[in-house]
């Protein structure tokens, strides 16, 4: 693996099922310091308090649809914030639109992943991350 | 090991969905007294479109297609029915919705189980169709997914290499 396995990585997802799979596949790809949370809400928080503390989150992976804060407004809301500005963010969804793939481009999305995938299609998500 | 194959993601996956169930069934039966007065409680079922979305993609990714199928109708009907007006069809609606919730249960229970028989002999393909003719009648209204600022015409379903065709053509 040719990213640093302890990088910092939130995944963000108000299924606890989900939570715990894409725990596993990034797991699977080599990854070990993961940490989650259920909502955009209570995200947000996390990651303001780790860049406080100088260890922020170097990768987001973050579902498009929760209750109280969805992926896209928490993405809206890092790339408002200078610090946050280009945090690698990947969006999660359930199915995508044209329309909503477009606004989470122009709202600075690093890229998209659509349910149901694998490890390996995480991995090469990842890899374009990275390598762009 | 496949995930559908892994008991403690099934496991995981079944009592999480009972709960977002229970969730649903609340929505229905605040809006079946709503609807007694009027259409406005309507805007509910956008709420309901929300929570069924979270089971289907959990659904899509373990790999439960039949369940994952029914909530993406059941979805596509509570979008699209939160933006009408039509108080007979609502109440339609509701009640329809109210069996696919329960049938959904069955499928989880039997998905929990282990028994494919019986979730065979649960009748899906029948009340597939019965959601199927729900969703046409709401064929002209576009938004049948989460809601968003900005609106565009032939909003078409992508796949994964699709969204990464769109997402090369706009330098990503």
């Amino acid at each position: 693996m040719g990213l640093k396995a302890d990088m910092k990585i939130l995944v963000v997802d108000d299924m606890a099922t989900m939570r715990k799979i894409i725990k596993n596949m990034l797991g699977q790809i080599g990854f070990t310091n993961i940490t989650q949370a259920d909502d955009g809400s209570t995200a947000w928080p996390l990651i303001e308090k780790a860049n406080k503390e100088g260890v922020p989150y170097e990768f987001i992976l973050s579902d498009w649809n929760m209750p109280k804060m969805s992926g896209l407004d928490l993405l809206k809301k890092m790339r408002a914030t200078d610090e946050f500005k280009k945090t690698p963010f990947l969006m999660i969804t359930a199915e995508a639109e044209q329309g909503n793939v477009v606004i989470a481009v122009k709202a600075g999305v690093s890229n998209f992943i659509v349910k149901p995938f694998s490890a390996q299609v995480l991995k090469e998500k990842i890899d374009k991350i990275f390598n762009s | 090991m496949e995930l559908i194959d892994d008991p403690e993601i099934i496991e995981d996956f079944c009592k999480e969905a009972a709960g977002l169930f229970d969730e649903l069934e609340e929505i229905l039966e605040d809006l079946e007294e709503e609807l007694e007065e009027d259409e406005s409680g309507a805007k509910e079922l956008e709420k309901f479109g929300q929570i069924i979305d979270r089971v289907m993609g959990s659904a899509q990714t373990i790999g439960a297609e039949e369940i994952s199928r029914f909530c993406e109708l059941g979805k596509v009907i509570g979008y699209k029915s939160s933006q009408t007006t039509d108080l007979p069809l609502l109440n339609v609606v509701v009640a329809i919705l109210f069996d696919a919730v329960d049938l959904l249960r069955g499928m989880v229970t039997s998905l929990q189980s282990g028994n494919s028989k019986t979730l065979n002999g649960l009748s899906t393909k029948a009340f597939a169709t019965r959601l199927k003719w729900l969703s046409n009648k709401f064929q002209n209204i576009d938004r049948a997914s989460v809601e968003s600022d900005v609106k565009y015409e032939n909003n078409k379903k992508m796949s994964q290499s699709s969204i990464d065709d769109l997402m090369a053509s706009l330098g990503l």
